[in-house]
């Protein structure tokens, strides 16, 4: 727990979203509807296909402080509430004030303005409540405990790790790198914004398999070779975001903010169980940067892998629709 | 040693670290030799035709004439090369957040800036390479990127004057861009007017300063109390359309940037009071209390 020296409320504040607008170049306005946010995934997704040129977009959002904050005799004066929308990528921060919507309210409202310029994928959006405590200004009091993610190309609001799956002939390829890839099925590459697989169409029928909606054994092996993959991707993604950290002048390593940020606080429970995240995180850079504990460490992170893959389900089912086919075959 | 490779590109485009890795040979490391470009091209995706940006020739005259210039004292090449390098390409933040055309930069149009600026070094008893990062690497560390995002956080508006005075301590573009404690307009402009000041000026006593506002900044959010403008997209997006018609950076005096409301000066005047506060009581290597 954070020790703070002064006081401070000890609940988070609640921060929704309640409406998004997409500000068109003609000078239009698309209100989205309800289903580009979603309240449990904390997320609002900007993506929208018909207008990928959009130019700015405006979020409407609700804030409920926790009881307490607005008390008179509060240790604090001169409450105000802000919204923060910050994205590692681009190093953006903008800030807004929320506006209290009746004197002694715990509810603050307001808009804030998101730049397509400014954003290449997820920005995230937390709120401050700020006061002068002890005569020291700007004092958070408390703020939201999970921070809303606004994603700008997505066109679903759906949370976690998200990849990219494009498709190509590898021997073929206008893409000239993946050409030494050839005899593979398919290969991973982490080093862009996203993780990215490539499938490799040359291996005939697999883009079949893969895209169809067949039913029986053919749908079994399509998800076996799903979580297959997926294994893949998990592994490759954690090797790259651990191997990738930036590290602080004491030497302790520092939390990506991409993609590769998310995989760390998904798998580290996995890789490293029992401890928090921030410790999770410098044993696991200690064991690859020290002489010793790397290899010990290698099936923690294939487990960690296998279990977000759902190679477990994915094999119980295939092995299940096996055993039905023998018996079929026998009857 | 690394030179201008024989084959540069006519129009910058996208190359991704998968398709660029075979081309960071040990050769192009250890600075023996570099590649002739026409295999790399292979690899690259090409940028839209019609954006008058992506035009390589502009930006290989600046590196040639920053090399030919700073070449008694390299490091002094940032201060002048970054602002140019910003107001000669006239990217979005978005456009800017994509590695691809940094790793084309550096390896397809500038490999031997990259090696002329970050020559190779190695720990007692290693042969000498250059850091690959320099190449392909972290925004922060990587050759040109680096410089493009200094611009871009220590502009101030149209004036690129606080950049120069930034890149003249490597460690504050370096570590105040890592830690994103400058994505805060008054807070960049603020810490360039501790070092004109000279309140804080080695890079240890930079060092000090930045994770003194770090450590303060878990529980007092500047924000509240030095307010920035709002950003008005138009302005970078006129600038970008002017593009197609500006002529060459001027190379004496600075480059202007896009038309955007410089931060407020009471905002920035009021943090600069408080950093200075806390520098005060920072603790700072070598520095006796």
């Amino acid at each position: 727990m954070k020790f703070y020296p002064y006081k401070r409320l000890n609940r988070p504040i609640a921060l929704r979203v309640m409406s998004a607008t997409l500000k068109l170049p003609d000078g239009t306005f698309d209100p989205l509807d309800t289903s580009a946010y979603s309240v449990p995934q904390r997320t609002v997704a900007l993506g929208v296909a018909q207008h990928e040129d959009w130019i700015s977009a405006r979020i409407g959002l609700s804030a409920t402080l926790p009881p307490g904050a607005t008390d008179a005799d509060a240790p604090w004066s001169g409450l105000r509430v802000l919204a923060v929308l910050t994205d590692g990528d681009t190093n953006l921060r903008t800030t807004v004030e929320l506006r209290q919507d009746a004197p002694d309210s715990k509810e603050w409202s307001g808009q804030i303005e998101v730049l397509r310029d400014d954003h290449a994928g997820r920005a995230s959006l937390a709120a401050y409540a700020v006061a002068t405590v002890d005569g020291v200004e700007g004092r958070s009091i408390t703020e939201t405990d999970a921070d809303w993610t606004v994603d700008v190309v997505s066109e679903e609001p759906l949370g976690g790790l998200r990849l990219d799956v494009k498709q190509a002939g590898f021997s073929k390829s206008a893409r000239e790198w993946l050409r030494p890839y050839a005899d593979v099925p398919w290969v991973i590459d982490t080093s862009g914004r996203l993780p990215l697989v490539m499938i490799n169409t040359d291996v005939e029928g697999f883009s079949d398999l893969l895209g169809g909606n067949g039913g029986g054994i053919e749908n079994k092996i399509h998800e076996l070779l799903l979580s297959q993959m997926a294994t893949d991707v998990w592994t490759a993604v954690f090797h790259s975001a651990v191997g990738d950290l930036e590290v602080e002048p004491d030497g302790s390593p520092v939390f990506p903010t991409d993609w590769r940020g998310e995989v760390l606080r998904e798998m580290l429970p996995d890789v490293a169980p029992g401890l928090h995240v921030e410790e999770a995180l410098r044993r696991v850079h200690r064991r690859r940067t020290d002489d010793t504990g790397w290899v010990e460490l290698q099936t923690r992170i294939h487990y960690a892998a296998v279990r977000r893959a759902g190679a477990s389900k994915a094999v119980a089912n295939a092995l299940r629709a096996l055993q039905q086919m023998n018996r079929e075959d026998s009857e | 040693m690394i030179e201008r490779p024989h084959h540069v590109p006519e129009r910058l485009g996208l190359l991704s670290g998968a398709a660029a890795d075979p081309f960071l040979t040990e050769d192009l490391l250890r600075g023996v030799q570099g590649h002739g470009g026409v295999d790399l091209a292979k690899v690259v995706e090409p940028l839209p035709e019609d954006d008058a940006r992506w035009a390589v020739e502009p930006l290989r005259d600046l590196v040639d004439d920053a090399m030919f210039q700073f070449k008694e004292n390299r490091t002094d090449a940032d201060g002048w090369l970054a602002p140019r390098l910003h107001a000669t390409l006239r990217l979005t933040r978005r456009e800017a957040a994509d590695k691809r055309i940094w790793n084309h930069i550096a390896l397809a149009v500038a490999p031997d800036y990259v090696a002329w600026r970050h020559l190779p070094t190695a720990s007692e008893g290693k042969v000498p390479r250059i850091n690959p990062v320099r190449f392909m690497g972290a925004p922060d560390r990587q050759c040109f990127s680096r410089l493009w995002w200094a611009a871009e956080m220590f502009r101030n508006g149209a004036d690129y004057t606080p950049v120069v005075r930034a890149c003249s301590n490597q460690d504050l573009i370096h570590n105040s861009l890592r830690v994103s404690l400058v994505d805060h307009r008054p807070t960049a402009q603020a810490l360039v007017r501790i070092l004109e000041r000279g309140t804080a000026t080695t890079g240890r006593e930079i060092n000090g300063l930045i994770t003194a506002i770090n450590t303060a900044g878990a529980t007092v959010i500047y924000d509240a109390f030095a307010e920035d403008e709002p950003r008005d997209p138009w302005a970078l997006r006129q600038w970008i359309t002017d593009a197609e018609s500006a002529p060459p950076v001027p190379r004496h005096v600075l480059p202007t940037g896009p038309d955007e409301e410089p931060v407020r000066e009471d905002s920035v005047a009021k943090l600069t009071e408080y950093f200075a506060d806390l520098f005060e009581t920072a603790p700072v290597r070598g520095r006796t209390p």
